[in-house]
């Protein structure tokens, strides 16, 4: 049985075709990475395993059930490539606004605990006017983690920082998953990042995009800086690069 | 630091200099070349004549801020709930917004004298107008930002299954406070202007009886006196708003 199940997924927008029959299928606890070209239907492809846009065609399966389901189950974590950050409200109250919007859920963690994960220690009071890039995507991860969702999703979320910053949440964002073996599927259009974080990385074809290639990052865990000096690491990133170029 | 001192010392004194500036030349001119009462007084004597009637300024200047008031209150709650029910209602929208624009675009000189009709000589028909007036900016301004919601804010709120109410009261509210608040302060001048137009075509008090009146008996010291009043009751009015706002909304950058 797979956790995810994604099985012919078509869509298109008008007369715009985005997605042309993909399938794919996601074991629980699993870190995929997509990339692909701009614009080639990466963001309509999450929000379609989100639920959040009904596919043309196609279906979804999570855990043996719909998708209706899954979201009425809160199985997704969104993440999106801005922060999306409500600022009347302090980094503590944003990061329990699903809570108050969902009730009943028991909490992932005490939102201090939270807090301390996601080295937002002391910052719960501040408005996210005062947060750089990098904290405010560190409020939204944690917002996405705070109700205990099975899966993340997350689209570009480190897309718009800088190199030394990506490359810390990076670490931080492996040492989550390390410890709440949750299922990520990240979108990226970083070849390196994709390699470096992910199990497996999907590469998507120009729009409307297939899957062109799956390939396994078999490099070991815990991942580390180390690992990006590693051989291995720099042929799987010039074998992608080379894919990506073809398509 | 002593020059920012020195700044906002400067920022302070400027209007207040220029104010002087402008009264004494005025002054001047109407000495200067004997400038008859009736048509421009000096300002010293409008600053008598204010000071004298005082007490009567207050009385009227208080009834057109009330019915000022009571018209803002009314356009506003009203504005602000039909936009909430025209963005969660395209039908509804699209069927009333035409009749919203036509209301607009009718001067409420012209719609005065009905309003007198229907009712009557008293406060209500300014307030009807006070209310008119300021009905339109208040929608408008209300459906913009109740839709100035984000999408990914959208979809972070479906995503964890959160109902219409939830989206109202948590996200598309508070984004349309900023619109809203600047729909209030463009309503409170609005709303003096309704009020005075109303006590124009028909009323036994108020600032727009009095300078009614004083037009009539060639007093145009006393209109002078009105005319000021009717301005600091709308720089009161906007500049409570305004508090008002600067407390409530704290999360905008604003310029000054
Ligand atoms: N709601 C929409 N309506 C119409 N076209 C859309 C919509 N959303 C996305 N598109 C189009 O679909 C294509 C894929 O978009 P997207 O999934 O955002 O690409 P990516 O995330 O890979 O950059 C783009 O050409 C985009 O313009
Ligand atoms: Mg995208």
């Amino acid at each position: 049985m797979s956790f995810i199940d994604v099985q012919n997924i078509k869509h298109s927008f008008n007369s715009l075709n985005v997605l042309n029959d993909i399938s794919l299928r996601i074991k629980e606890g699993e870190f995929v990475s997509v990339i692909g070209p701009s614009g080639c239907g990466k963001t309509t492809l999450l929000k379609i395993l989100g639920g959040l846009l009904p596919p043309s065609h196609g279906n979804i399966t999570i855990k043996d059930s719909s998708l209706d389901i899954a979201i009425k189950r809160r199985d997704f974590g969104f993440v999106f490539q801005n922060p999306v950050l409500l600022p009347w409200r302090t980094v503590l109250q944003n990061i329990e606004l699903p809570l108050e919007i969902i009730g009943d859920q028991t909490p992932f963690a005490e939102s201090e605990k939270l807090l301390e994960l996601l080295g937002l220690k002391g910052f719960g009071k501040y408005y996210p006017k005062a947060l750089s890039g990098g904290m405010k995507q560190r409020v939204a991860i944690a917002r996405a983690l705070v109700f205990n969702p099975d899966i993340l999703l997350m689209d570009e979320p480190f897309g718009a920082l800088d190199e030394l910053t990506r490359e810390r949440l990076n670490l931080e964002l492996l040492k989550i998953w390390e410890q709440t073996h949750k299922t990520i599927i990240f979108i990226t259009h970083s070849i390196s990042e994709a390699v470096f974080l992910s199990n497996r990385v999907i590469v998507l074809s120009e729009r409307p995009a297939k899957i062109d290639e799956i390939k396994e990052i078999d490099l070991p865990f815990p991942r580390t800086i180390a690992v990006k000096q590693s051989k291995e690491y720099f042929q799987y990133i010039t074998w992608l690069r080379n894919k990506l170029k073809k398509s | 630091m002593a020059t920012q001192q020195i700044k906002k010392i400067i920022n302070w004194f400027s209007p207040i200099i220029s104010f002087f500036l402008i009264v004494g030349v005025w002054e001047f001119l109407v000495r200067a070349f004997s400038v008859p009462q009736y048509l421009l007084p000096t300002p010293s004597a409008i600053a008598v004549d204010f000071s004298n009637s005082i007490g009567s300024l207050l009385f009227h200047a208080g009834v057109t801020f009330w019915e000022a008031f009571l018209g803002f209150l009314i356009a506003n709650v009203l504005g602000i709930l039909t936009a909430v029910a025209f963005v969660h209602s395209k039908t509804l929208e699209k069927s009333l917004y035409p009749f919203a624009i036509a209301l607009k675009t009718t001067p409420i000189v012209a719609m005065a004298p009905l309003l007198i009709l229907w009712f009557g000589n008293g406060i209500f028909s300014k307030v009807a107008a006070a209310a008119l007036i300021s009905f339109f900016p208040s929608i408008v301004n209300t459906v913009k930002g109740l839709k100035n919601v984000d999408i990914e804010a959208l979809d972070l709120f479906k995503s964890i299954s959160a109902n219409k109410w939830h989206i109202f009261s948590k996200l598309r509210f508070p984004t349309a406070l900023p619109y809203i608040f600047s729909a209030l302060k463009i309503s409170t001048s609005l709303a003096i202007v309704g009020a005075i137009v109303g006590e124009f075509v028909g009323a036994n008090k108020g600032i727009g009886f009095v300078i009614l009146i004083s037009s009539y008996h060639l007093e145009i010291v006393k209109m002078f006196s009105a005319i000021i009043a009717a301005a600091l009751i709308g720089i009161i009015f906007f500049w409570v708003v305004s508090f008002i706002e600067k407390r409530i909304i704290f999360w905008t950058d604003t310029e000054d």
